[in-house]
């Protein structure tokens, strides 16, 4: 479930954990790599994967909102 | 529980684009001033991946005259039914002061060094809504407010404010990631904690986080406004965003793709093809959206066929700016292409409009007390110009009277302590999501777009219910959760609000629908109020501001 770190890129910066105005990150530590505690109520807004200076996050976009499109 | 004690002169409750202008426009004056903020402001509110288009007046655009500028938006009536005139004249009259300052703070408001409108346009009415780049606009705030000296508190939920009907004087706030509480005392306080998205279902009821708006805007200020005694308007009109299914999310207007049903047919009478500068405006018409896929005539689709490769690419650049990076990046991974594929567009859940009434200097009813953004008002182009009024006469009284003695307030802050360390120390009891499903359900099922005094009555007693239930027995395991437990117990004050104001009001208008009361009453062609008198909810109606 989003978002997804990719751990061997990430460097523990914790900026992620910093923006996440829905704090799915709760529960990570200062200099330690995060933790997605609540990957349920992650909105989408992106800032993580966006504000990432290694590129090590992405989105995975739940079932629940995949487009419907023809 | 630690306890940190923090003075300031001007508290502004609520981190987004309104809190931001409030605190740089106090700081500006010379005031301590303190942001309270729930998440982190450099990404939080409503703005916080940006947004693309900003209702404002610009004379230079516009024309001399404001008058014209106003009878337009009221009659594209997006949130027009509701709104005193006079909020929004004042709003339309300092807005282009509001766009001069973002482009000074470094925001790009100009589009190849023009004002560029689009969107959100009936042909041949004026366009409204100016383009600019506000993807880190919330950083740009944050950057401003820490130059001229305010201090921000991340992390932050406040809870309660101290004070009572004759004026503030501080607040509690509950640390979202440490067991601490923090009371605040203040000299005045601006409340601009945004919409409530979370008292009705979302579009996948089983998915508490498919919301149009952060996840996290819980309509915090409303309850504690109520709760303090502090006039509230309007709550008992229902309202729904639409956007593309089922993604949920805000900007719409960025969309510049025609509504087609199934058939290919338009939906709306605006426009036939693609259309740049005035997008489709039957995306507001979410009765029809509804109706196409409830009768089997849906799903509608909006199609961006015939936009040139370089049309596309304006748009998306756009929507990067209007927090639909992942939106973009979905339709790519799918392998969704606009220039061939039409895609799903649907009505949102329910939100309820209103909220804490306020005059066109941001006071609300409470001394001391202001409210800016989304907590009456909505949109970012208000958002912003409210904030800035409302930082500016919150310094000036401030400035005008003695630190107020928030030891008054004892009992009401040991109250509250006792309510979280009840909430902490559970074994068991009902967890924040199982009572929020529950709220959404009530508030569907009996307050939803179709109501009536039975249906009202059942919600209500049963909604109390929930409440007692809450107030006794809702448990938290860790700090995350005791926060989304907090805005659980704001969400039961709203809701009850809602229905009681929906019983007032014995007819239908507009997008409050009684099947017992099937007309519109000419003597109701006013707006219910609500304030909490002797731990009761006293209704009155107002007449309109002009």
């Amino acid at each position: 479930m989003p978002p997804v770190i990719d751990y061997k890129k990430c460097n523990a910066c914790g900026i992620c954990v910093d923006m996440c105005a829905q704090d799915v990150f709760f529960g990570s530590k200062d200099g330690e790599k995060p933790v997605v505690s609540y990957p349920e109520v992650c909105w989408h807004c992106n800032a993580c994967v966006t504000d990432c200076p290694e590129k090590a996050i992405s989105l995975r976009i739940p079932l629940t909102q995949l487009v419907i499109y023809k | 529980m630690i306890t940190e004690k923090i003075q300031a002169d001007v508290l502004i409750i609520g981190g987004g684009t309104a809190g931001m202008m409030a605190a740089i426009r106090a700081a500006e004056l010379g005031v301590k001033v303190v942001v309270v903020e729930k998440a982190n402001t450099l990404r939080s509110g409503a703005g916080g991946m940006g947004n693309d288009h900003f209702l404002c007046y610009i004379p230079d655009y516009h024309g001399p005259d404001i008058e014209p500028v106003l009878e337009e938006f009221l009659r594209r009536s997006i949130i027009s039914e509701i709104a005193h005139k006079d909020i929004l004249r004042q709003f339309f009259l300092r807005s282009y002061e509001t766009v001069k300052l973002y482009e000074s703070y470094g925001i790009p408001m100009r589009y190849n060094g023009k004002w560029e409108f689009g969107g959100h346009t009936i042909p041949g009415g004026i366009n409204l809504w100016l383009r600019y780049q506000g993807r880190d606009q919330k950083k740009v705030l944050t950057e401003k407010a820490l130059e001229l000296g305010v201090i921000i508190q991340n992390r932050v939920m406040v809870f309660e404010l101290l004070g009572d009907a004759d004026g503030v004087a501080g607040a509690l706030g509950v640390d979202t990631r440490a067991d601490k509480v923090i009371e605040f005392q203040a000299k005045s306080v601006v409340l601009s904690t945004g919409l409530c998205m979370r008292l009705y279902q979302p579009i996948t009821p089983g998915w508490i986080g498919n919301t149009d708006l952060p996840f996290n805007l819980s309509g915090d200020g409303r309850a504690m406004a109520y709760r303090l005694g502090a006039e509230l308007t309007n709550l008992e009109w229902p309202y729904r965003h639409s956007g593309i299914a089922y993604f949920q999310r805000n900007g719409r207007g960025s969309w510049l793709g025609v509504l087609r049903d199934y058939q290919g047919k338009p939906i709306g009478p605006f426009i036939d093809k693609p259309s740049l500068q005035y997008g489709d405006s039957a995306m507001t018409a979410h009765e029809i959206l509804d109706k196409h896929l409830k009768t089997g005539r849906g799903p509608i689709y909006i199609d961006h066929r015939g936009m040139s490769d370089k049309e596309l690419e304006y748009q998306a650049f756009w929507l990067t700016h209007e927090q639909q990076i992942a939106t973009l990046n979905h339709l790519r991974e799918e392998g969704i292409d606009l220039s061939k594929h039409q895609i799903g567009f649907m009505s949102y859940g329910i939100r309820f409009k209103g909220g804490v009434s306020i005059n066109t200097e941001a006071e609300t009813s409470v001394r001391g007390l202001y409210a800016a953004g989304d907590e009456f008002t909505i949109s970012i182009g208000p958002a912003a110009t409210y904030g800035r009024i409302a930082g500016e006469n919150a310094a000036k009284y401030a400035k005008a009277i003695p630190a107020p003695d928030i030891k008054r307030y004892r009992a009401k802050i040991e109250e509250i302590k006792s309510l979280i360390e009840g909430i902490r120390g559970r074994q068991w009891g009902p967890g924040w999501l199982e009572a929020n499903v529950s709220i959404q359900q009530t508030m569907n099922d009996f307050a939803g777009l179709i109501r009536s005094e039975s249906g009202l009555d059942a919600g209500l007693s049963y909604l109390k219910r929930v409440k007692e239930k809450v107030r006794k027995g809702i448990m938290a395991r860790n700090q995350w959760e005791l926060i989304r437990c907090l805005e659980v117990i704001n969400l039961l004050d709203q809701g009850e609000l809602v229905f009681i104001t929906a019983k007032t009001r014995k007819e239908t208008r507009y997008k409050h629908i009684r099947s017992d009361y099937p007309m519109a009453h000419p003597n109701m062609e006013k707006f219910i109020t609500v304030k909490k008198i002797n731990g009761n909810p006293v209704l009155d109606w107002v007449e309109p501001r002009n």
